[in-house]
């Protein structure tokens, strides 16, 4: 490997290193403010490393990994995301008491997990980066040791979520025995002349076991139970990090493989996709509890996004739908990392719990006029109302869709958007109704928390208003 | 390859019969720790297909994988173990449908 | 024109700003921002060359509108931030502004509660509006007639009725769900035009003319014609209306009678048919069975409400009844009634929600069986009442009727039946209105009964209404000079 090689996977390092050295200080020095600056420095630093890596790309950095636009543009991505709940965790941990350190640990390897996903070029580059993702994530949810739902949320993601990852390896299994290849390239070239039923049972069962990690229907039953006991700030890093790398990591193999190819396999995502929207939405109606509202919300906008993958297959040029899946990715990232942040700092802000039912909400909007404006913000643009990044995004798949003459999938995302629409309104509802009186103290959650959910607002209206920026990007990198 | 040569279809056969069993498993077993070891089961079923694979097609890839999916499973386990003590603290069982407390 | 919505939006945020400085500041600040933006309009068009009105504003020449502005936004779908505006769009951005101003004064004692946040959200809905009323790319219309609607559903849901989260839901609902058709009809026009041009575009200038499938231009047309039929709205699309107007704060039901529902009818005369003139002329009959129906059945609930403010509601689904059959008679006289027909009854309507406005805060009612002989307590309220009850069965020498006829007449030339059957709708259109006004104001009545009569504030917007109303009756001819260039240049653009 040459000088340059290096380079391409700076991110890589940076955060492989990062985490050696952050174990290393932990073990010389329990220290939390420190450990938690110093992962957010990694973190930082791991997000820059992608513009000098540019130099370098692209190249194939041993069969395992690929180096272009596409790994550095998503690792940039999740870099930002992992910073962003690295800084609120700590206002979340705040009153936490005992050894906090490590969960910026878990945080710095679950991000490792997903960048590595975002440069898999192989079989073995994907279970490596998903296993290290969920496994850190097994043990971010069930963090607070001392709670019981956290706990439980943890043991069932950790149940479903490994029979997923074994569905997959299984699957993965399958297809190897059928054509004698691990990476994507050269599954593609034996697809293409191979024709063997074995085929579309193992596709079948590796999109079983993504589709398990995307919570779709009908993998999703675990999306609620999860979203509900985890930390709000895990929550939104599992909805922006966990499911954004995932679906990277698939839509890079879609194309790369040709899996598209396989008859019966569009089909099957195309109900796959229809189906989430239409439960994700009408499920997130029956819910009182706000995290649990967002939880079926997320697998309906998995279903949206699910939407390009049949586009690919569809269209000549698959080059609009893999950009309406980037930005579809960032958008929903950004909001739902805001979402949840919000939460967490709304829940503190008006007392010591948690915020959970929909009543809790009543009368916040005049309580914490500032929060619940960026919480309303943040709602709107999960259903994408104009002018902020959701809409665009929702565009970019209207686009894609409509390239690919998908003329149901786009009813049923016209129809999951009004859906959609009733759940957060009621939650914005909630929130302007005239609430009791002022709770007696009112704590402000301190400024990197509140900043970065500033920040993160201002990105998802920047995003929404002057969309052509990161199009440009977009488009010339993919 | 000389000696007895397993034909890789009754390898797979027989991994898919674990893979099946395992699921069972998890599906029918409420204590924890049997949960664990059905998922056990079934990732070795994974694990046993793919040496098969890759004897079939005369590659080293099959056994490369298999060992890295015993250190997958060995971490997987490692979390899971820890998490099994945790609710044996809390709520002094291991039966998952004493953990209700979420709805799904 | 960009600031003009700038100076809109801006106020919003200074009127909800300026709450914390004094709690009587945020109306003085959106006064005048609606003020000074009326007053900028004027001043702009009043510096135009006269001759300038007479020009056909074409689709291929926008130097021939009266203004236009063009500004790249998103290049990668060719979508840019266009505004133009010709005699149609004057009209109504002046009539949004005008109302703007009566929403403010009707909501001047009202709203007591968060009034800070209520003025700005009244300023951007008006921001959103007139928005609507100058974009001329498809794709900056569509986030107008979205936005419009965030500021709306709050003023309906923090300051409404008793039913408001029903009503804000169901109105923000329908009117979304239906918008998102018509952004997948946009896409496909501008994904068409990319087909056969080679780059994407979502200007109005370019799509115009564009050449489309026919058995997919019906299915895009309707995607258009469904979403501006629930705003305006259409029967059978109307249930929102009832509730929405119903439960609205005044402000509110002004805006949304005066202005809002102006939007769907200026989507259907100025994108469905001009974009898709043979499938609309397939699809007519329909629509012009559609608002014939409407016209009838409007009437016939309006008849039953015991609701003040449904009953005017009702009346609006008739009356907009007539607007879908001027336009889609599709000849010059027709047209040129609706466009009166939408000013008219934006004044009209808004009058009558004002009234009703302000019987509820005084008597803390809407149900008219509680009323009855307020002319007693009130003749100055009772005068306003009667006179826009006039206006709005269709007396003649006021705009409503010079509206109706001139639909009637256009209609007859093409679909006599239709005409007929319009027709009756004023005989029912004198019934309910009539009937209203003897439940509330007339018959017998309670003298001690304590209902403030009209103030000097609320005489003078009043007397505004009316000053308007009797103009646009006795010499409508300023208001057809200023819209006739605009109606032969989309006359002639997709043919007659």
């Amino acid at each position: 490997m040459s000088g340059v090689n290096w380079w391409a996977i700076a991110p890589l390092l940076v955060l492989s290193g990062g985490a050696v050295l952050l174990m290393l200080l932990v073990a010389a020095r329990r220290d939390t403010p420190l450990s938690w600056i110093t992962t957010a420095l990694i973190l930082a630093a791991a997000a820059l490393s992608c513009l000098p890596a540019r130099e370098a790309i692209p190249q194939a950095v041993t069969p395992l990994l690929m180096a272009d636009s596409y790994a550095l543009f998503f690792t940039a991505l999740f870099a930002i995301c992992g910073l962003v709940t690295v800084i609120v965790s700590h206002e979340y941990l705040g009153e936490r008491h005992g050894e906090n350190e490590e969960f910026f640990l878990l945080v710095l390897l679950s991000t490792l997990g997903a960048v590595t996903l975002a440069y898999a070029n192989h079989f073995v580059a994907l279970l490596l980066g998903m296993e290290l993702m969920g496994v850190s994530l097994y043990a971010l949810i069930g963090y607070p040791d001392k709670l019981e739902l956290p706990l439980e949320a943890a043991i069932k993601y950790l149940v479903l979520s490994a029979a997923a990852s074994i569905t997959f390896v299984f699957g993965f299994a399958l297809l190897y025995a059928a054509v004698g290849v691990l990476d994507y390239p050269g599954i593609g070239a034996a697809l293409a002349s191979a024709d063997n039923p074995v085929l579309l049972a193992s596709a079948a069962m590796i999109v079983a076991g993504l589709g398990y990690k995307l919570s779709v229907v009908p993998f999703h039953m675990w999306t609620p139970d999860v979203y509900e006991g985890a930390p709000a700030p895990i929550t939104g890093f599992l909805a922006a990090v966990s499911k954004g790398a995932i679906f990277a990591a698939l839509l890079r193999w879609w194309m790369a493989s040709g899996l598209y190819e396989l008859p019966g396999l569009l089909t099957l995502v195309a109900l796959v996709a229809g189906a989430s929207m239409l439960v994700g939405n009408l499920l997130a109606l029956l819910q009182d509890n706000i995290k649990r509202v967002l939880a079926y919300s997320s697998i309906a906008h998995m279903g949206y996004l699910l939407i390009v993958l049949v586009a690919c297959g569809l269209v000549a040029d698959p080059h609009l739908a893999k950009e309406a899946a980037a930005y579809y990715l960032v958008a929903y990232s950004l909001t739902s990392l805001a979402a949840f942040t919000l939460l967490g700092l709304l829940s503190r802000a008006s007392g010591s719990k948690e915020l959970a039912s929909l009543d809790d909400l009543t009368g916040l909007f005049w309580r914490q006029p500032g929060l619940s404006l960026l919480f309303t913000v943040a709602l709107l643009s999960l259903a994408g109302i104009p002018l902020t990044a959701g809409f665009v995004g929702k565009f970019y798949l209207f686009s894609a869709g409509v390239a690919g003459s998908l003329w149901g999938l786009l009813a049923l995302l016209v129809i999951g958007s009004a859906i959609g629409l009733y759940y957060y309104l009621r939650m914005v509802y909630r929130m302007t109704l005239a609430g009791d009186a002022q709770p007696a103290a009112v704590e402000r959650p301190g400024w990197p928390a509140r900043l970065t959910c500033y920040g993160l607002v201002l990105a998802m209206l920047y995003l929404g208003i002057v969309p052509g920026p990161l199009m440009e990007i977009l488009r010339t990198i993919l | 390859m000389d000696g007895l040569q397993v034909p890789m279809e009754h390898v797979l056969g027989l991994a898919s019969l674990l893979f099946a069993m395992g699921l069972t498993g998890l599906m029918v077993r409420r204590n924890i720790l049997f949960v664990l070891m059905s998922l056990e089961v079934m990732l070795n079923a994974g694990a046993l297909a793919f040496v098969s694979a890759g004897a079939h097609w005369g590659q080293p890839d099959g056994q490369v994988v298999f060992m890295l999916i015993l250190t997958v499973a060995a971490a997987e386990v490692s979390v899971g173990l820890g998490l099994v003590l945790q609710v044996q603290r809390r709520f002094q069982t291991l039966d998952v449908d004493n953990a209700t407390r979420l709805r799904g | 024109m960009v600031y003009l919505l700038l100076i809109l939006f801006l106020g919003g945020g200074l009127a909800w700003l300026s709450e914390r400085w004094h709690p009587q500041a945020p109306r003085w600040v959106a006064l005048g921002a609606v003020s000074f933006a009326l007053l900028y309009l004027a001043v702009a068009v009043m510096r135009l060359p006269a001759e300038h009105f007479s020009l056909l504003p074409a689709a291929t020449q926008p130097d021939t509108w009266l203004a236009h502005t063009r500004l790249e936004w998103i290049p990668r779908f060719g979508i840019r931030f266009e505004l133009a505006l010709d005699g149609l769009s004057l009209t109504l951005v002046a009539l949004t502004l005008l109302l703007g101003l009566i929403a403010l004064s009707s909501s001047w004692s009202e709203i007591d509660q968060h009034s800070g946040f209520f003025q700005a959200n009244l300023l951007w809905s008006l921001t959103g509006v007139v928005g609507v009323f100058m974009a001329l790319d498809l794709f900056l219309f569509f986030v107008f007639y979205e936005v419009m609607l965030v500021p709306m559903y709050l003023l309906i849901a923090i300051w409404g009725h008793e039913g408001r989260a029903y009503a804000s839901m169901k109105f923000f609902i329908f009117t979304q769900a239906s918008g998102l058709l018509m952004l997948v009809s946009i896409v496909v026009l501008a994904y068409q035009h990319a087909q056969v041009s080679g780059s994407y575009s979502f200007s109005y200038f370019d799509l115009l003319g564009s050449p489309l499938d026919s058995s997919l231009g019906f299915w895009v047309m309707l995607g258009f014609f469904l979403a501006f039929t629930v705003k305006l709205p259409g029967f059978p699309f109307h249930t929102w209306l009832p509730d929405a107007h119903t439960q609205a704060p005044t402000a509110g039901s002004v805006l949304l009678a005066g202005i809002l529902l102006k939007t769907g009818a200026y989507g259907l005369l100025r994108f469905t048919i001009p974009l898709f003139p043979e499938a609309s002329l397939e699809f007519a009959p329909i629509a012009m069975a559609l608002g014939a129906a409407g016209i009838i059945y409007g009437a016939v609930l309006a008849f039953a409400q015991s609701d003040f403010k449904r009953l005017v509601a009702y009346s609006s689904v008739s009356h907009m009844g007539f607007v879908l059959l001027g336009l889609y008679a599709w000849n010059s006289i027709a047209v040129q009634g609706a466009i009166v027909q939408m000013v008219a009854h934006g004044l009209s309507t808004a009058a009558l929600f004002m009234v009703a406005g302000s019987l509820q805060q005084r008597m803390h009612t809407r149900d008219m069986s509680r009323m009855g002989g307020l002319w007693l307590n009130a003749p100055r309220m009772g005068a306003c009442a009667l006179f826009f009850t006039m206006a709005s069965l269709g007396l003649p020498g006021l705009g409503n009727f010079v509206a109706e006829f001139l639909v009637l007449l256009g209609l007859f030339q093409v679909a006599p039946r239709v005409a007929v059957v319009a027709a009756l709708g004023l005989v029912t259109g004198a019934i309910y209105s009539l009937i209203m006004l003897q439940r509330s104001f007339q018959g017998p009545g309670d003298p001690e009964r304590a209902v403030p009569d009209y103030g000097g504030r609320e005489m003078a917007t009043m007397l505004l209404m009316i000053a308007l109303l009797i103009w646009l009756g006795v010499y409508p001819q300023a208001l057809l000079d200023l819209t006739q260039p605009t109606v032969d240049s989309l006359l002639s653009e997709a043919g007659s």
